[in-house]
């Protein structure tokens, strides 16, 4: 229904509960940037921010601390042997694959990749259905959580 | 009758609005509202709407319908003026403004790119190898070593070397990255996300960029999840 340029929608409404899933990762887009005009009324986004998650957390606390150190304790340092790309190697291979076009295949792969990614199918994304925005009373009573101060944004032009 | 605000557009877009419907609970068809060389895409709405999910969904449909035709300025989620007239006058008042930001992204788009640590054991696995204080530690107290300040020590050590790979692994992607955009923008990630990539894409170098994300992501294999969503109306730059 919607035509995008290329690779289909990156939001579908889809006929269900699981349409929009990706929704998950646009709505801090959606909610907090865009074009304000300062001479327009906002309405009321308190119910819809609480599908918002924390901003990253910190790392220095002394539960943090203690929960790595559990989890060193616990890993089995023989499982995984496999050694992870180092990324230098990536981006070295990437920026030369940029250079000298792309190959066929990986075009087709790339395309693939993205699609399922369009599609959503972290677990994680599929929960938002009872963080309906019109939350239950209780719900907006409850304390929230304050979110530590944002840093500002980065922005760069080339 | 209030009018919620989608979107500025230039005054030759096409508005294709046939079938598109609004926010709110009894949506209203979406039309435009012209100003000199702009329009602004509204509907109408009563003043008390709650938004829930589907508007949101909505206000992103719209946007997606229209930025498929042309350049266009997607408003943030939920702003609504009184009347035609304050939309008019919006548009006037900031005229000049709009117009260059439309010349600015004309032939982009936004993708909109994270990278969250789905699985923390490969990590803490490279961090013990590369680490021999971390690996002493950690050997020490699985051989029953009591210190309470055994593990507080390695934890802190280990999370100090979490945040700077993660960190560090950000700001290499954001480099692979960012010479297939026009312009790009980072934000705070949010837990457990250690990534927030925003980059506005020439329609013609979107495949180079989609390949070159999709090897990336195939490439970066330690527990790292990298999740890509676009085309995106412009919502990082229009400010």
């Amino acid at each position: 229904m919607t035509m995008v340029p290329q690779s289909g929608s990156s939001v579908s409404r889809g006929g269900g509960g699981t349409g929009g899933s990706s929704l998950y990762d646009v709505l801090e887009l959606i909610l907090d940037r865009g074009l304000v005009i300062d001479i327009f009324i906002r309405i009321s986004v308190v119910g819809i921010e609480l599908i918002k998650i924390d901003a990253r957390i910190v790392v220095a606390s002394v539960d943090t601390y203690l929960r790595f150190a559990e989890a060193c304790n616990r890993l089995d340092l023989e499982a995984g042997r496999k050694a992870p790309a180092q990324l230098p190697e990536v981006v070295g291979t990437m920026m030369e694959g940029g250079a000298k076009g792309k190959a066929k295949g990986a075009l087709s792969g790339a395309v693939d990749t993205v699609t399922e990614s369009l599609s959503g199918k972290s677990a994680k994304q599929e929960e938002p259905e009872e963080e309906e925005p019109e939350a239950e009373p209780e719900e907006e009573a409850a304390p929230r959580k304050r979110r530590p101060a944002r840093r500002p944004a980065r922005r760069e032009r080339e | 009758m209030a009018l919620y605000v989608y979107a500025i557009t230039g005054e030759d877009h096409p508005h294709r609005l046939d079938g598109l419907t609004g926010v709110g609970s009894h949506p209203s068809p979406v039309r435009t509202v012209a100003a000199g060389p702009l329009c602004a895409v509204v509907s109408e709405i009563s003043e008390e709407i709650r938004p829930k999910r589907r508007d949101l969904q909505v206000h992103q449909e719209v946007l997606e319908s229209l930025m498929a035709d042309a350049v266009v300025l997607p408003l943030q989620f939920g702003y609504f003026a009184s009347d035609d007239q304050t939309v008019q006058q919006a548009l006037e008042e900031n005229a000049d403004s709009y117009i260059a930001t439309l010349a600015r992204l004309d032939g982009c788009a936004e993708y909109h790119v994270r990278a969250t640590q789905a699985d923390e054991d490969e990590l803490l696995r490279q961090i013990l190898q590369d680490s021999p204080e971390a690996r002493d530690l950690n050997d020490q107290i699985r051989a029953g070593a009591q210190d309470p300040q055994l593990p507080l020590t390695l934890g802190e050590l280990v999370a100090r070397e979490v945040q700077e790979r993660q960190d560090s692994l950000a700001a290499e992607l954001v480099q692979a990255l960012v010479p297939y955009g026009r312009e790009h923008v980072t934000h705070p990630p949010s837990s457990p996300d250690f990534l927030n990539l925003s980059l506005l894409v020439p329609h013609d170098r979107t495949e180079d960029f989609l390949a070159a994300e999709a090897g990336l992501a195939q490439q970066i294999e330690s527990g790292v999840d990298f999740r890509l969503t676009g085309p995106l109306p412009p919502y990082s730059f229009v400010q």
